[in-house]
């Protein structure tokens, strides 16, 4: 039988994991697919206690959750090809200086 | 046969996230990230959650990972554009060594709950018409807003997208003939 924990156990990689990838790489396109991933794992989490106390106000929650996250995809998505254009790479040490004229 | 369904779904999830933060090319993160999420929206069948299994597949891995991927080959990102990060594997290992304290707490506060039986039944517990019932009458602030949130980014991402590089241009090479912004818009990004 699957229990609780082996499911919070999955939900608490994924959310460690998206961590460690906003901490460890500097790729600015895996730090947002890591911001993802860490909603992902709170989604997961909100769904098993959901079915665990067999309330439909979690699963609410987790709608909400992926609706703000489809926003903050068109914002972020947006925002990466603005610096894109104007710094001509993905570091996001580059990105520290934000100054228009100046070159990388 | 549901637990073999399970243990191969989080195989599946963990391995694409681990998938996401090793390898440099962002294309293959992004299909990690795929994978990944996939995995997520099985579990979420598997929970009963059949509403938000159709979500998961939709929104996310329909539309948010093929606007990403869609990015990354717009942009035309080269191997040499990408950062260099000498240090990638030291720091994950800190990562890690950072967040085993916080997993164990919520696996030992998780373990004491009374364990109950999370297996698929047949009731309508996560479709989509109790959860509608329960989002339109107790969640109905939360939906107004989200409503206007939504509203802000279509807003927004059509501002910040628009095309200014003209005047960034002009202030830094002002010899450029003002025409020559004009006759370049067509084939910037």
């Amino acid at each position: 039988m699957i229990s609780l924990s082996s499911y919070a156990f999955v939900s608490m990689i994924l959310f460690s994991i998206g961590v460690i990838g906003v901490i460890a790489r500097r790729n600015i396109f895996v730090i947002y697919m890591s911001i993802e991933m860490m909603l992902n794992g709170v989604n997961l989490f909100l769904a098993t206690f959901a079915r665990y106390h067999f309330n439909m106000d979690p699963q609410v929650v987790t709608v909400i959750v992926i609706s703000i996250a489809a926003a903050e995809a068109a914002i972020f998505l947006s925002a990466i090809i603005l610096l894109y254009r104007s710094k001509k790479s993905l570091d996001t040490d580059i990105f520290t200086s934000l100054s228009q004229g100046e070159k990388s | 046969m549901i637990d073999v369904v399970f243990i191969g779904l989080s195989f599946l999830a963990i391995s694409g996230a681990i998938a996401m933060i090793v390898y440099a090319n962002p294309m293959y993160s992004a299909l990690g990230v795929l994978i990944s999420m996939l995995s997520v929206a099985g579990m979420f069948a598997l929970l009963n959650a059949t509403f938000l299994f159709m979500v998961q597949i939709i929104v996310y891995a329909g539309a948010i990972m093929t606007l990403i991927l869609f990015i990354l080959m717009f942009l035309n990102i080269k191997e040499e554009d990408l950062p260099k990060e000498p240090k990638k594997f030291q720091l994950i290992a800190i990562g890690a060594v950072v967040m085993i304290p916080l997993n164990v707490l919520i696996l030992e506060a998780v373990s004491k709950l009374p364990a109950k039986d999370l297996s698929v039944i047949d009731s309508d517990f996560g479709d989509i018409k109790p959860l509608g019932k329960v989002l339109y009458n107790d969640w109905i602030l939360a939906f107004e807003l989200i409503s206007i949130l939504l509203l802000v980014a279509l807003i927004g991402s059509v501002v910040l997208a628009k095309k200014r590089k003209s005047r960034i241009k002009d202030e830094i090479d002002p010899q450029t003939v003002p025409t020559s912004s004009q006759t370049n818009k067509g084939e910037q990004l």
